[in-house]
């Protein structure tokens, strides 16, 4: 029988990206560290957006974030993600926003707010995703 | 800093034309592909020059659409210029000015054209157009968010939210505009809704329902702006543009902070601050508000963002003055994007100049002496102040 998994969405690979992802799939997610003003930044770039230093350090993330908006797709965009399926927007411990999606139980009533942590998932076709938990 | 007050009156509109919205919109329904990009920006064009009473070679300006080439739409409209550029509806506007203000140019053609109906271009999915340009469209594929609605519904969300707004009152928009598109022989969604219609409406995008989503239809606009002197040769009653002011939050784009942070409002009132200065007037004196409405969220941000009303008060303004037909504080009036067309901004304008003309018929707005074009996609907070 003929393998039909879809492919999931590849990520953009710009040339500071790809350390990120390396991290992903050694399930310890890193982000680049200005080391001048000590911001955090996402997505990956040559310089720091507060400082323009370009000087940073790969660092781990705690993976600690809460939730800053959600939404649930009804129409199906991507052969991966069939309908519904939850994406939301998380405030990293770090500092940056990132968008990811909510694994697992859902809070009952608004989800702006509820503590997470990360967790490394891998979906059908071997990818590494880092997603959130709630924080029980 | 102090900031220099921007153009006063130095260029008008003189003529507009748009393709037939309706029956491109049907043909390509029925399978059928009436023009490519250029042949709908020819057909406005051609009208738009009709309008102004004016013959091609009275062109010196060509501003094109973004979803078209500016030297390919030279070449369609047989137009050789001494000044030209391509830019989306308000960055076209404000280049067409400061080329006429510095002499470059006199007589601009402004024209758009777009088949993004019948070429099924995507704005979802992992190849979401403008994604070479705004990273954000695509950058978050991996998790499943591509399409542009995915964006403002992760705002809506917050921002509801933050307001302590219920879908009934952000659905009033969907409500108006269609409204007022009921009054507009143009418009291709002309069956008024209503609010349980709305609520009832599919969700696309939670918490976005299908009626806070723009068309994607086929069509042309074109618009003639010329130096004021000029202008008055010209026509008996040009639209004058009175200001342009523009910010835009550009840091932290991608991870979508500006808009679930301030959602774009603090932008906004510094643009505010900068039309309502150089023009000195404020939201009482506008007569008319038209707002780029890729979604309807946009609307309230817009209301509250040029202190139309205080943040969380747009229920409130709904109510008292109403922004539908009837209402005091008429918003869209041709129906905007969720109604009328898809035209990425441009039909805004068409509508701006024909009710300072006065000539809308039963939609049109008592004594509509100045108008207000906002818009805020890409994270530019842009405006252009119009009057007669």
């Amino acid at each position: 029988m003929q393998d039909k998994t879809p492919l999931s969405p590849p990520p953009v690979l710009g040339h500071y990206d790809r350390p990120m992802w390396e991290s992903i799939r050694a399930r310890a997610m890193r982000l680049q560290q200005c080391k001048h003003c000590n911001t955090f930044r996402y997505p990956p770039g040559p310089t720091c957006g507060y400082c323009l230093s370009l000087d940073f350090e790969w660092q781990p993330i705690s993976g600690k974030a809460s939730i800053w908006s959600w939404i649930v797709f009804h129409r199906q965009y991507l052969e991966a993600y069939t309908t519904p399926y939850n994406v939301i927007s998380i405030q990293l411990e770090e500092g940056p926003l990132m968008v990811s999606n909510l694994e697992g139980s859902e809070p009952k009533g608004s989800w702006i707010g509820q503590a997470v942590e990360i967790c490394y998932v891998t979906l059908k076709d071997g990818t590494i995703l880092p997603r959130f938990r709630l924080i029980q | 800093m102090e900031q220099k007050i921007p153009l006063h009156r130095s260029a008008a509109f003189v003529g507009i034309g748009h393709s037939d919205w309706r029956q491109d919109w049907n043909l390509v329904r029925q399978g059928q592909v009436p023009f490519d990009s250029y042949g709908y920006a020819t057909v406005a064009f051609q009208r738009a020059l009709q309008d102004a009473n004016i013959s091609a070679q009275d062109i010196d300006g060509l501003l094109s659409g973004q979803s078209t080439s500016y030297e390919r739409m030279g070449e369609v409209l047989g137009l050789n210029v001494r000044w030209g550029g391509l830019g989306n509806a308000a960055m076209a506007i404000s280049q067409a000015v400061m080329a006429i203000e510095t002499g470059m140019a006199e007589v601009v053609a402004l024209v758009y054209g777009n088949n993004q109906r019948s070429a099924n271009v995507q704005y979802g999915g992992a190849k979401a157009m403008g994604g070479e340009n705004v990273l954000s469209y695509v950058y978050h594929a991996p998790w499943g968010m591509t399409s542009q609605g995915s964006l403002y519904a992760m705002l809506q969300r917050r921002y509801a939210q933050e307001r302590d707004y219920t879908e009934s009152d952000l659905g009033q928009v969907a409500v108006a505009q269609r409204a007022w598109a009921s009054k507009n022989p143009h418009a291709i969604q002309q069956q008024p809704i209503t609010i349980d219609d709305y609520l009832s409406s599919d969700y696309v995008c939670e918490p976005l329902h299908l009626f806070d989503y723009c068309m994607i239809n086929d069509g042309g606009v074109a618009m003639i702006l010329a130096e004021s002197n000029r202008a008055r040769q010209i026509c008996d009653k040009p639209v004058y543009i009175e200001t342009i002011a523009r910010y835009d939050y550009n840091q932290n784009g991608t991870s979508l902070r500006p808009q679930l942070e301030t959602f774009y409002t603090h932008a906004q009132s510094k643009v505010a601050d900068c039309i309502f200065n150089a023009t000195g007037w404020g939201p009482e004196d506008i007569d008319l508000v038209q707002i780029y409405d890729s979604f309807s969220v946009h609307i309230p941000l817009a209301l509250e963002g040029y202190g139309y009303c205080k943040p969380g008060e747009f229920p409130k303004l709904c109510k008292e003055q109403g922004i539908g037909p009837g209402g005091k504080r008429p918003v869209n009036t041709s129906g905007g994007h969720l109604s009328e067309s898809y035209m990425q901004g441009w039909n805004h304008q068409l509508e701006i100049v024909r009710q300072l003309r006065g000539t809308c018929g039963n939609r049109q707005v008592e004594n509509c002496n100045r108008a207000h074009y906002s818009s805020d996609i890409f994270g530019k907070a842009f405006s252009i102040i119009y009057g007669r």
